[in-house]
């Protein structure tokens, strides 16, 4: 069980990276990067490639996460900016970063070629013993950086005034625009938060799944689905969406059948939303408040009795 | 007089070119049995490009029903499109039904699933939607890609269609036929919703909901039905799809789901081509177009951006861009249009008389009130048939949080054909009060009653019925329609089954005759209030706040009701639109109307209103005539802390 915990900790690492990803970006602009699992393809790739020409991992690394960062802008002001300045409130943006998405798939395809290469392994991938559970270094990494990230992220969100900022801006831009906040300035940063963080997944992801153009569409759609779980209203949620996710599908996997990692998932997933339309996560939403009732009544009783 | 009597004589007797627009649809029906019919003659391949983009066309069609018009961004077009297509085709092939029995109870059976998803949709809304719809795609598609039925991930092979009879074999490939056939019924049905009476309300469900219930929308159930009626035809599209090759679970994965919704973006949301164009772009372009397919796919990306950055209505968009560039090109001198500044609102005290609302006549039963109010318009005793009460509201007691309450034990009693002032400082629960007579909320004790009749727990959308029409105080209407639409709304609950004579509005004489009479009713409401040409032909997105706020009041007041309640206002008028509506209000006096107005502009209320109520931190302060309540100590301490 606690082997299961582990394994799915750390798949839904990946997870609720890519959906950190989604969700910041989400979070400033209110606008779906479809090409997120792109950006996470293209750090891969990038890593991939320059590491074969017999770079050293680390500037590997560093250009892969560079590459995954700057694209974010790139797409910020390529795709997302022009149709942001004629309705703010248009879904159209759906279409220019699938169209992104489109193009970078293909782009790395005619690259790279469709066939997967290999990935340099940043550690020896030696095992672990946790409890009785195995874990390999390389899945505990990730699960620690996950949650740095997390805390990184909250610390600037939280006692940071750019961080505040972006929450005045996610409500309300015109408003924050006119009390001095750089609108701008926080979409860019947000698309190059939210391409970093996928890179950064990317990195972790690589070893195991090595370098395909294709493996963007996957870890988009698990990135996305770790955003829904945790709502969208709140960025480091995405990450206990991604715990949540990725522990679901490998208790599936392991007690149903291999296949149910596919659907198994997305029956809870339709059943919280059922519950809670908001995510699990979010403040106020409905399971957070019925906790919350749970647990404010034995305060209550102690209370009276004094 | 009853408003049928009145409606006829304004509105005009014939439409001109009506009979010539007819010819135009007739003929472009026989263009398009032609165009199947050389189709249905063609080779196989060009046969199998144009009926999977014409399948594509219904599906985009049917999502955008919910997503443009009605604002539900849905990402389960392809889950229901799968259910359509493999339900048809495992009914026929395993089951051995005939392909024409299982057409009705595909479509039906997807239109169920509709109702449950639609019913989504009144628990979660806007983004959330969309990401719900999509599970369910990914669901089904779990399902079909896992089963054995389903034939897992090789998918069914189609199971035949049917050729003519031999005496209809000169019409050739008879799928040919039941495809363009169902594309047909779509955009007949699709096109009729959109010139129907009901398309404004679906928009105002869509951008301002507690409008569309003012109003007299049922907004739950059409947003239900709608959705159900877009979720049949997927099912449609789904039993055409299946007979054009193998169906996998390939085509109705998640990237299918947000494919369709591009269709319709891309292709240009909420207009009538624009996702056809999308659809047959989007399913024709990889055929087509014959290069590297990763080149190949870089184009189709880059034609995505392109498009959506340059033309961010989509295909029509630029269709409607490069049209009116060749027009002025063509016409220099025309097609210019005409400054709005034209034409400044004016009252007059002849306008109402003239050709503005007659008497009230909506309430407890037609008839009656018209002699009740015609009675006190006349200046003589109303006559006993109604209580002299219009609007009763006693022990209302309401709270948003448990513990804290909004009001409490409140008693508003307004006098039929009085003024009525609601006043108080912020926060003391007049909005609440007010939502509470149209129907927004449900008092938790109390009793609320309209010309005796109880209504406390009766929904919003029965208000209009009953006579009751009210304001916003920030207006939420419709932004894209013109302000005579948006008046035209306001007399949604006058005409009789609107939803369902939608479907097939403009086929029926009488839909069509009450569009001209809705349009005209709401001319007249529009000059009513001083809005003449040009403001009644402009969009709303593009009128002034103070314009906005009068066609506000133009849609209440365009049904007569009997009651009206104004929620602030005034709020953002300039003075000289204040003595309008100062105006205006007395003027329905004069016509029998009882008025409840929420207002903070004390010389307002004054000056205008017969009787105020006074509310404080939830509770009723003060309750008389205007003079007496100005003079009251416990009033002038609530407004000036004395």
């Amino acid at each position: 069980m606690l082997q299961v915990v582990l394994t799915g900790l750390s798949t839904g690492a990946i997870y609720g990276l890519v959906g950190m990803g989604f969700a910041v970006v989400f979070y400033v602009t209110r606008v779906i990067n479809f090409a997120t699992g792109q950006l996470l393809m293209a750090a891969i790739m990038v890593t991939a490639a320059l590491s074969a020409g017999h770079w050293p991992v680390v500037v590997a690394v560093a250009a892969g996460l560079l590459t995954s960062t700057l694209g974010g802008v790139v797409i910020y002001f390529l795709a997302v900016r022009p149709v942001l300045r004629f309705n703010r409130l248009s879904f159209a943006w759906l279409v220019s970063t699938l169209g992104v998405a489109i193009i970078l798939e293909s782009a790395a395809a005619l690259i790279w070629g469709t066939s997967s290469l290999s990935f340099p392994q940043l550690l020896n991938g030696r095992d672990v013993n946790i409890f009785g559970a195995a874990l390999t270094w390389e899945q505990i990494i990730t699960i620690v950086i996950a949650l740095g990230t997390v805390v990184a992220f909250e610390v600037v969100h939280r006692r940071t005034l750019f961080g505040k900022l972006g929450t005045a801006i996610s409500s309300d831009p015109e408003m924050a625009a006119a009390l001095g906040a750089n609108v701008t300035l926080h979409a860019v940063m947000a698309f190059a938060v939210g391409g970093l963080l996928a890179g950064i997944a990317g990195v972790l992801v690589g070893p195991i799944s090595f370098a395909n153009p294709y493996l963007g569409e996957t870890y988009g759609i698990y990135g996305f689905i770790a955003l829904m779980i945790g709502g969208i209203e709140r960025p480091a949620a995405s990450m206990g969406g991604g715990f949540v996710l990725g522990i679901l599908a490998t208790l599936a996997s392991t007690y149903i059948n291999p296949q149910a990692a596919d659907w198994f998932p997305f029956v809870v997933v339709l059943a919280v939303l059922l519950v809670t339309p908001n995510g699990i996560f979010v403040s106020g939403g409905a399971l957070r408040r019925r906790f919350d009732a749970l647990r404010r009544k034995p305060v209550a009783a102690s209370g009276s009795a004094v | 007089m009853t408003t049928a009597v009145q409606l006829e004589r304004i509105a005009p007797v014939a439409r001109p070119g009506g009979r010539a627009r007819s010819a135009l649809w007739t003929g472009a029906l026989v263009a398009y049995l032609v165009g199947t019919g050389v189709l249905a003659h063609s080779s196989s391949y060009e046969q199998g490009l144009l009926l999977v983009a014409a399948v594509y066309s219904i599906l985009a069609l049917s999502l955008d029903l919910v997503a443009g018009a009605t604002g539900l961004y849905s990402l389960g077009h392809a889950g229901l499109f799968a259910l359509g297509a493999y339900g048809t085709t495992i009914l026929s092939t395993h089951y051995g039904w005939n392909i024409f029995l299982a057409l009705p109870v595909t479509v039906l059976a997807v239109g169920l699933v509709g109702v449950v998803i639609g019913a989504l949709s009144l628990r979660v809304s806007g983004l959330y939607f969309a990401i719900t719809t999509l599970i369910f795609t990914i669901i089904v598609n779990v399902l079909i890609s896992d089963l054995n039925i389903t034939g897992g991930y090789t998918g069914l092979a189609s199971p035949p269609f049917p050729n003519f009879p031999h005496a209809l074999s000169f019409l050739g490939s008879s799928l040919a036929w039941a495809v363009c056939g169902a594309l047909l019924i779509t955009v007949t049905l699709l096109w009729s919703i959109r010139s129907s009476a009901l398309y404004p309300a679906l928009l105002a469900i869509r951008d301002s909901e507690p409008f569309a219930s003012s109003v007299g929308v049922r907004t739950s159930v059409t947003r239900v039905v709608i959705f159900s009626l877009s979720a049949a035809l997927a099912g449609l599209a789904g039993w055409t799809f299946s007979f054009l090759g193998f169906i996998t679970p390939g085509q109705f994965d998640s990237t299918a789901a947000v494919n369709i919704l591009v269709m319709v973006i891309l292709g240009g949301m909420n207009t009538r081509s624009g996702p056809i164009f999308g659809a047959v772009f989007i399913s024709l372009f990889p055929t087509v177009v014959s290069m590297n397919p990763l080149w190949q796919e870089i184009l189709f990306g880059s034609i995505f951006l392109f498009v959506i950055v340059f033309f961010p209505e989509g295909f029509v968009g630029l269709l409607a861009r490069g049209g009116r560039w060749l027009r002025t090109k063509w016409r220099p001198q025309r097609g210019r249009a005409r400054p709005l500044t034209e034409g400044t609102p004016k009252v007059t005290e002849g306008t109402l008389n003239a050709n503005g609302w007659g008497p009230a006549r909506k309430g407890a039963g037609g008839a009656k009130v018209d002699v009740t109010v015609q009675g006190q318009t006349d200046g003589a005793t109303p006559a006993p048939l109604l209580p002299r009460v219009a609007l009763e509201a006693r022990g209302i007691t309401f709270s948003y949080v448990k513990g804290v309450k909004a009001l409490d034990n409140v008693d508003f009693v307004v006098e039929r054909g009085s003024i009525h002032g609601l006043i108080g400082p912020n926060g003391s629960g007049k909005s609440t009060l007010v939502n509470l007579l149209s129907g927004e909320l449900s008092p938790q004790q109390g009793t609320i009653s309209i010309n005796g009749e109880r209504i406390e727990h009766r929904p919003a959308w029965q208000r209009p019925g009953l006579g009751l029409m009210r304001t916003f105080q920030t207006a939420g209407m419709v932004k894209e329609l013109t302000t005579r639409d948006n008046v035209g709304l306001g007399l949604f609950s006058q005409f009789r089954f609107i939803e369902a004579r939608s479907v097939i509005w403009p086929m029926l004489p009488s839909a069509r005759r009450d569009s001209r009479r809705m349009a005209a009713v709401a001319s007249t409401s529009l000059s009513a209030v001083g809005l003449g040409e040009p403001w009644s032909a402009s969009r709303l997105a593009d009128v002034p706040h103070g314009i906005e706020q009068l066609t506000q009041l133009a849609a209440a007041c365009a049904s007569q009701p009997s009651i009206l309640v104004l929620d602030e206002p005034l709020a953002g008028l300039s003075a000289g639109e204040v003595d309008e509506v100062a105006t205006i209000a007395r003027r329905l006096k004069a016509d029998g109307v009882t008025i409840i107005v929420v207002e903070h502009q004390t010389r307002f209320i004054f000056e205008v209103c017969d009787a105020v109520t006074v509310l404080a931190a939830g509770e009723l302060v003060k309750a008389g005539s205007a003079a007496e309540v100005r003079a009251d100590d416990r009033v002038r301490e609530v407004y000036l802390g004395l």
